[in-house]
């Protein structure tokens, strides 16, 4: 593995279509270790093309993408990805504790059980996001930001130093989007990398070290106040600015 | 008691439909936890109906090739083959066309069922296939070659599942995950396929093409009710599946009635019990937890009744403020668990924790009234009004009123906002 390259994340030329029909469309972007990501984008923007791209399980038309100097699809493990919370079956049998063990799947072999050592490491995982106390408990009866929390815990127990999150935002309340959030810098800070897939254009600039802004094509990777500029918005966003104007003006309030 | 319960185990033919059915059901019970949780229920069905054309063909290629009659790998060979061809078909038509799957699923099975039937009936000179053996299935006629092959794909099939557990468990879980830390996850779902077709081959001979479904999802469905985990789920859904045959077959002696449809029966009894007593997930929890639920609202009125009265209130007169219907005492009671209340004698009095909650909703009430009264709510209408809009105070709701209606100190009425 080649590790002299400062980026952890690196796309180049990325162009994946389905069908004729381009989800993405010659991205470049290379992403920094210990960033907060987020990737912001209309719907239908190629948002979930690009976390599968990462995830190394699409294969692009043209261009590569690599995991700390590996190509994606050979980086397998590498990325941890926390699903959205509409697409977890919340009734299906299973405890938070074996959630929080899933992120060790790939270290354990197929002939044995897990052993102590990958249970010790679960519930480590899931002391970091304070879930520890809810371990037995099934999935379903959690809150959305507890829900939200093991799966955090999960991708901690896989180990990996990129964490990949779809919409974890959504749905939820404020308080809980702060509690989140909080368990996000805390990975952060413990030298994670991570990218998270975000609607909400109003908290993006505060939640996020750097924005990536694509609709097909990368429009924007930079500080949120070089890529929350009106006339980028205007072309991604289109006819729905007005509603916009208000966020680039707090955004430049802030700066 | 003798003649009920002994004498029938004293004939083959029971202890052969006892073994085989209990063989069958506890890989078709532990393959269904699958199937019920991956939503292919649909899928088990259209299987078992493609294998006539399966078997079919596997008899009359076994019997015009080499003369074989009746050949039982033959068949179950034919019936693997026509199942997988069934799988390819319909992930083919979904994918390739704008017919959706479920739609694409009943198109293929019914076709090759068809197909199946037409062959058999073409050919009824060379092949001695019942159709209603294959519908209705016949336990009680169960081969020793039968109980060999079951047998047989039981082993098979339970090694995979208990060896890949864990993969299964992820790729059902969340199939994301499972592709990105390099599980082969085509791969699995076309081996639980797999494992699919050969439990319903195996059990067609014994329940009959239209029942071996439920065999396969009744259980497992049951076993769902009762646990939070997958591996108990499955064991749970096996032992369903071996009670259903042992309870189906005695009351298939009993009753002289079909052996598969009695087994059935006794499953989908079985799981109707279990859908009523289940502890965390059946009706009569369910019920009884509606039951004591306490609607929020009637709370908040005792509390600000109470308020109100600045003193410990008697029964009577919180039953003349609140609408609760009859369940008043419950709510009393309820609230004095959850340190709302206490009760003094024949009366009622709020703890702290009481106060402060009273005040809030009357805070939100006084808020209201006051915002009623500047929008310009007729007077008479202010206090019932604010009376249903009071429970609205979660969250930044009231301080938003507050801070709109600039901090008032005084409600229309000249009362105190707490």
């Amino acid at each position: 593995m080649t590790m002299n390259s400062a980026f952890v994340i690196e796309v180049q030329h990325l162009t994946v279509s389905y069908n004729a029909r381009p989800a993405l469309l010659d991205v470049s972007v290379n992403i920094e270790k210990d960033q907060l990501v987020g990737v912001i984008g209309p719907n239908g923007a190629g948002k979930s093309t690009f976390i599968k791209a990462v995830l190394g399980f699409v294969k692009p038309d043209l261009g590569t993408v690599r995991i700390q100097g590996v190509p994606a699809q050979q980086a397998k493990g590498q990325v941890a990805y926390v699903p959205q919370r509409g697409a977890v079956d919340w009734d299906f049998p299973i405890t938070v504790k074996e959630v929080a063990l899933m992120g060790r799947y790939q270290q354990i072999p197929w002939y044995t059980s897990p052993s102590k050592s990958d249970w010790a490491t679960a519930m480590e995982a899931l002391e970091m996001v304070r879930m520890e106390e809810f371990a037995d408990r099934q999935i379903g009866e959690l809150s959305g930001g507890q829900q939200q929390r093991v799966f955090m815990a999960r991708a901690l127990a896989q180990g990996s130093d990129i964490l990949l999150l779809d919409e974890p935002f959504a749905g939820v309340d404020a308080a809980t989007e702060r509690a989140i959030l909080d368990v996000l810098e805390r990975a952060k800070r413990s030298g994670k990398t991570l990218v998270v897939v975000h609607h909400d254009l109003a908290t993006a600039a505060e939640y996020f070290d750097k924005l990536l802004l694509i609709k097909q094509r990368l429009y924007a990777y930079g500080d949120p106040a070089a890529v929350l500029r009106e006339d980028l918005l205007s072309q991604v966003y289109e006819g729905r600015l007005r509603i916009f104007k208000e966020v680039i003006k707090k955004e430049g309030a802030h700066v | 008691m003798f003649d009920l319960f002994i004498a029938p185990l004293m004939d083959t033919y029971f202890q052969k439909a006892l073994i085989g059915g209990s063989i069958v059901a506890v890989v078709a019970g532990v393959v269904g936890c699958l199937v019920v949780l991956r939503r292919m229920a649909f899928l088990g069905d259209a299987l078992s109906h493609a294998m006539i054309a399966g078997v079919a063909g596997g008899y009359l290629v076994m019997k015009l090739f080499f003369g074989l009659e009746a050949h039982a790998p033959g068949m179950l060979l034919g019936s693997l083959i026509a199942a997988v061809a069934t799988v390819a078909l319909i992930s083919f038509v979904s994918r390739i066309s704008r017919v959706k799957e479920d739609t694409a699923i009943g198109i293929m099975y019914t076709g090759i069922f068809a197909l199946g039937v037409v062959a058999v009936s073409i050919f009824r000179h060379y092949i001695h296939i019942d159709l209603m053996h294959f519908i209705m299935g016949d336990i009680l006629g169960v081969a020793d070659t039968d109980l060999w092959v079951s047998a047989f794909v039981a082993a098979i099939v339970l090694t995979v599942l208990i060896f890949f557990f864990r993969h299964f468990q992820l790729a059902t879980f969340d199939p994301i995950m499972a592709a990105s830390i390099g599980l082969p996850v085509l791969l699995l779902d076309y081996a639980l396929t797999t494992c699919v077709s050969l439990v319903v081959v195996s059990a067609v001979s014994m329940v009959g093409v239209i029942l071996v479904v439920g065999l396969l999802i009744t259980p497992a469905a049951t076993a769902y009710l009762l646990s939070d985990r997958l591996d108990r789920m499955m064991i749970l859904a096996a032992l369903f599946g071996v009670t259903s045959v042992i309870g189906g077959l005695y009351l298939c002696v009993w009753l002289d009635s079909a052996g598969g449809g009695a087994i059935m029966l006794f499953c989908t009894l079985q799981f109707l019990v279990v859908l009523t007593v289940a502890p965390k997930y059946g009706l009569l929890s369910r019920w009884v937890r509606l039951r004591n639920l306490i609607p929020q609202q009637v709370v908040e009125d005792v509390l600000t009744t109470i308020l109100r009265h600045e003193k410990p209130t008697p029964r009577s007169v919180i039953a003349r403020y609140v609408e609760s219907g009859k369940g008043l005492d419950r709510v009393l009671k309820q609230m004095i668990e959850d340190d709302l209340l206490i009760q003094s004698g024949m009366d009622y009095a709020l703890t702290g924790s009481g106060q402060k909650e009273a005040n809030k909703v009357l805070r939100a009430h006084r808020l209201w009234e006051t915002y009623l009264e500047s929008i310009g709510t007729p007077e008479h209408d202010v206090h019932t009004t604010a009376h249903q809009l009071e429970h609205l105070h979660q969250g930044d709701t009231v301080e938003y009123l507050d801070e709109k209606l600039g901090s008032p100190t005084k409600d229309p009425h000249g009362k105190a906002i707490p």
